[in-house]
């Protein structure tokens, strides 16, 4: 084997079915395999089998298994720092751009310290993309349009399209489709494209916005603190390498999405996309103010004003 | 086993309420001290039921009228559930209706009964001891390291707590159980107290009559 | 590691846990306990027990905390104030003077009623207790088989687990996270043809003897119409229900919750005391309890099945078989009927689904479809020996009808069970059309 290292078996707590957020870690997981001989294995557990989602972080914090995803806005209280990721109108709609800046996040100590509460630390993003808004009805082409909208979407977006009059709707995922076919919903935010694929949504959709790029989360992949502290140097060296494979993957798996569902996207709805002057207004309205709010929510819990510009800084680098 | 069904009795006819040869005897007095709090715990959570039909009804009126849904419904609902999955659960066990398989046990008499009893609760009492002391550390966590819902971030943690609080009173009722099973299986004899006894599957089916159906129709069945 | 085998065969270490499992739950331990208590010892086999007892500490709390779940408190107290506004003799009188003129009207009638029942309450062995005290002394006075009455009670009383609302489909819409709302409307076909079934058998059987089961005639139009104004709140929580899901307007949980509230004002209207109202209160928090227990204490010993590896291996092996996946499905139904025989519906889905629905779905399987066949098979499970609860419960309201008799009647149903279910097997479109309506 080209690493030598003695047997280790490691459980990573996934929710859901394999996606393209968990591409990445399977081709990981098949490196650490081919890498060592078959001595370190990993295995991703799919459909919740080791945990449920919004309880991984008690997982990890109890030893149960040695990695897991997350997504930040499903527990808000249990990593306040990390909902960084959900403010609206950050500068991460470049692929490459987003890749710098999580990657640099990922090591920024507010988020370490986070997790650290739960004996967790942070491994890699899943750079979710950025969300866009498919909807029916009326397209929205104006910035008052939005007024009096019912939309589906969560943490800092779902504020900052309440500031432009939009009434927040709260659904289950897995029902938006639904109510979203028969009316009771106007529109709805999910990452672009393969969510709204996911979730049904593009069928029914009239239109969708091209170049809102309103915002995104993280849904990232954690290691457990003493089982990674626990390994072989070599074992460790190993991961922390694969990093950027397992990004390049992922972002592979999303753009192979995109490449499927776009020309229908074209094809079957309006395209919405807004002038540079609507996007700043819409930044100017929406977005300092919920920046701003936070800011000020979060800063006796940590720096929140330096994580944030942290964020802007890391993006100026990467351009 | 007997099907966790829609219709189960209110008042099952097996369970001993009172001890008349012995009515100061410690146990009876520790059964009627638990059963005040059982009753208030269920009726908590038969108010949560109904406040969910009321806060369902107005979501629904809010949004399809005003366009104005309650804020964080779903998170509510989810934070409100702990106390109908679990605040009723010593109740239950007072009465008997924690579905059992009931093919063997129901044929026992006498000490093996009894002594079959008294496993069935050790093994309940191990188990809801283990969590009551973890599913503390459940709120615990979420209490000191914070945790929220989703939608409108409420804090958990006092849903959380309502697990170990409803668990140590269907611990209390458990032991209360216990001792009343070891007690007749020393004389098989005595008059039972706070103990569910076993039925036969056509007694449980007897039960369900009884619940839709209220006491006059078993009166009248006996008849 | 109690064991030592750990993660090394998840076949040696699951069948370990399913025997103790089996073994306490037919010693008598109460199946939230002797779950809870194996899904324990399993993960202490595989984590120690500092992970394993506080992983089992967050799956109360965890798994109960669902908002899909939280439709079953509605539909149960639904079911409760149903009965208690009088509205299962209102269906069966309305169905007596609609149907009583086919061959074997009564019975016919029965059958119909309960399904309409059905519509309100997701109580079998409750529908059935119900039914036997309101259509059984009818059917008996107008000459009817004794043994075809007991069993036309019995049998319809399963209809109540089809026909939404049902806590079983709900619960296996959550095991296996499809949706709640197609999951119930996919029952409604099913339950409606189950009912069509019955009817049918009954008609033919009344025609070969007609002595046994007459019908009843002398009703005009007008007694009819007259009739209908009585069971409307049965149709107004079917529309609510059904349209809620289909149109989207409401949630299954807020459908839920309006449908209740239907129910509770017509309760009050027809003048049900505050006592009858608070007893159906505290006794859907007692059931929903029971259920929520079943539902945590199963889910301990499945998230051991998850940490064992069990499903994936089970599923390999059922794919490496390479046998006609119908052939499969007949096994895994023939297996369920075995199963069904000695254990509760709910307690048997929790604990194979987990096992066997990986596995269905690798064969090629429709979730949906495997739903509806599955609480099918546990409902026909309530009416055959040993232990079919529906029939001992009309026995024990009706005492002179002896549970031998009341088996013997069932046998026609049987039969028609076995006809519903082989159509299901054919025509899986009964089970998807309507769901499939909503993508
Ligand atoms: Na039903
Ligand atoms: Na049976």
């Amino acid at each position: 084997a080209e690493i030598e290292g003695p047997k280790v078996f490691w459980k990573i707590s996934m929710w859901g079915n394999p996606r393209a957020l968990s591409a990445g870690m399977e081709e990981m997981a098949k490196n650490a395999a081919e890498a060592t001989g078959g001595n370190f294995q990993i295995k991703i557990f799919y459909g919740g089998q080791l945990s449920g989602a919004r309880e991984n972080l008690d997982g990890l914090k109890l030893n149960a298994f040695e990695g897991a995803a997350i997504c930040n806005f499903y527990h808000p209280g249990k990593n306040p720092a990390w909902m960084v990721f959900s403010l609206p109108f950050l500068p991460l709609g470049d692929p490459a751009v987003d890749r710098h800046v999580r990657s640099k996040l990922f090591e920024h100590p507010a988020l370490i310290a986070d997790m650290e509460r739960w004996n967790a630390i942070p491994y890699v993003s899943g750079l979710l993309p950025q969300y866009e808004i498919l909807g029916k009805g009326k397209a929205p082409n104006d910035l008052s349009d939005w007024a009096g909208m019912r939309v589906r979407a969560g943490g800092g977006l779902g504020s900052a399209l309440e500031k432009l009059g939009a009434v927040k709707q709260t659904l289950p995922a897995g029902e938006t489709s639904t109510a979203f076919q028969r009316g009771a919903l106007d529109a709805a935010a999910f990452p672009f494209t393969y969510a709204h694929v996911s979730f049904k949504i593009s069928d029914e959709a009239d239109w969708y916005t091209t170049n809102l790029t309103p915002g995104t989360s993280e849904c990232g992949w954690l290691f457990n603190k003493t089982a990674y502290e626990a390994l072989p140097p070599q074992y460790q060296e190993f991961l922390m390498s694969q990093r950027e494979t397992i990004m390049e993957t992922t972002q592979a798996a999303y753009a192979e999405q995109d490449k499927k569902n776009l020309p229908v996207f074209q094809e079957t709805m309006a395209q919405v996309t807004y002038s540079d002057e609507q996007l700043a207004e819409f930044r100017e309205v929406a977005g300092k103010p919920v920046w701003d709010e936070w800011i000020a929510a979060n800063s006796d819990k940590f720096d929140a004003q330096g994580l944030f510009d942290a964020v802007w800084s890391y993006a100026e680098e990467a351009k | 086993m007997t099907g966790p069904d829609w219709g189960r009795s209110l008042q099952t006819t097996e369970y001993v309420v009172q001890d008349t040869s012995h009515p100061k005897s410690l146990l009876s007095r520790f059964d009627r001290m638990l059963m005040p709090f059982e009753d208030v715990a269920n009726f908590l959570a038969a108010t949560a039921i109904f406040m969910l039909m009321v806060l369902g009804v107005l979501q629904i009126g809010l949004r399809s009228i005003f366009n104005a849904p309650i804020t964080g419904y779903i998170d509510l609902v989810e934070l409100s559930m702990a106390s109908m999955a679990f605040l009723g659960a010593a109740y239950c066990q007072r009465l008997g209706a924690h579905i059992r398989m009931e093919l063997l046990v129901g044929r026992l008499h006498g000490r093996t009964l009894w002594a079959a009893e008294i496993f069935g609760t050790l093994v309940a009492l191990f188990i809801i001891g283990v969590l009551i002391w973890y599913s503390s550390g459940h709120f615990y966590r979420s209490f000191t390291l914070g945790d929220t819902t989703i939608d409108a971030e409420f804090p958990v943690w006092p849903s959380k707590l309502l697990v170990p609080i409803a668990f140590s009173l269907w611990f209390l009722r458990l032991l209360a159980q216990l001792w009343g099973a070891i007690r007749l299986f020393l004389d098989p004899s005595l008059a039972p107290v706070a103990v569910v006894t076993a039925k036969a599957v056509a007694e449980q089916a007897q039960d369900e009559i009884h619940e839709v159906m209220g006491d006059d129709a078993a009166s009248e069945n006996k008849q | 590691m109690i064991f030592g085998i750990g993660f090394s065969d998840p076949f040696l270490v699951g069948i370990i846990a399913l025997v103790l499992l089996l073994a306490l739950t037919f010693a008598g331990v109460r199946v939230v306990f002797s779950a809870s208590v194996v899904g324990l010892i399993g993960l202490v086999e595989l984590l120690g027990w500092g992970p394993a007892a506080g992983i089992v500490g967050t799956i109360p709390h965890a798994k109960s905390s669902t908002y899909a779940l939280s439709v079953l408190p509605m539909f149960i107290f639904i079911g409760f104030l149903a009965f208690h506004a009088g509205m299962t003799q209102q269906l069966f009188d309305a169905a007596r003077k609609w149907f009583g003129w086919v061959p074997g009207g009564l019975a016919v009638a029965t059958v119909f009623a309960t399904a309409g029942f059905a519509a309100v309450s997701g109580a079998s062995t409750a529908t059935s207790a119900v039914f036997s005290r309101v259509a059984i002394p009818e059917m008996l006075k107008y000459g009817y088989d004794k043994k075809l009455a007991a069993g036309v009670v019995a049998a319809g009383g399963t209809l109540a687990t089809l026909i939404p609302p049902s806590a079983i489909i709900v619960i296996y819409a959550i095991i296996v996270e499809e949706s709640v709302g197609k999951l119930l409307l996919a029952g409604f076909l099913p339950g409606a043809v189950s009912a069509l079934i019955y009817a049918g058998i009954i008609i033919v059987w009344a025609m070969i003897r007609p002595h046994e089961a007459p019908s009843v005639s002398g009703y005009t139009w007008k007694d009819r119409i007259q009739s209908l104004p009585g069971v409307s709140p049965i149709f107004i929580v079917i529309v609510i229900i059904i349209s809620a899901i289909y149109g989207g307007w409401a949630t299954p949980t807020e459908a839920g919750a309006l449908g209740a509230a239907v129910v509770f004002v017509v309760a009050l209207l027809r003048g049900a005391s505050f006592k009858a109202i608070s007893g159906s209160l505290m006794e859907s928090a007692k059931l929903t309890v029971m259920i929520f227990s079943l539902i945590w204490g199963v889910l301990i010993f499945v998230r051991f099945l998850g940490f064992s590896g069990l499903p994936e291996a089970f599923t390999a092996w059922i794919l490496e078989l390479d046998m006609p996946p119908m052939v499969i499905m007949i096994c895994i139904l023939l297996a369920y009927a075995v199963l069904g025989m000695f254990m509760d519906a709910i307690g048997m889905l929790l604990l194979t689904l987990p096992v066997v629905y990986p596995a269905v779905i690798a064969l090629g399987f429709d979730s949906i479809w495997f739903g509806i066949i599955v609480v099918k098979m546990a409902e026909v499970c309530l009416i055959t020996p040993p232990i079919g609860l529906n029939c001992f419960v009309v026995n024990g309201v009706r005492p002179d009808i002896s549970l031998g008799q009341v088996f013997r009647g069932i046998a026609l149903f049987f039969i028609a069970d076995v006809i519903t279910i082989a159509v299901l097997l054919a025509f899986p479109e009964i089970v998807t059309w309507l769901p499939n309506l909503l993508s």
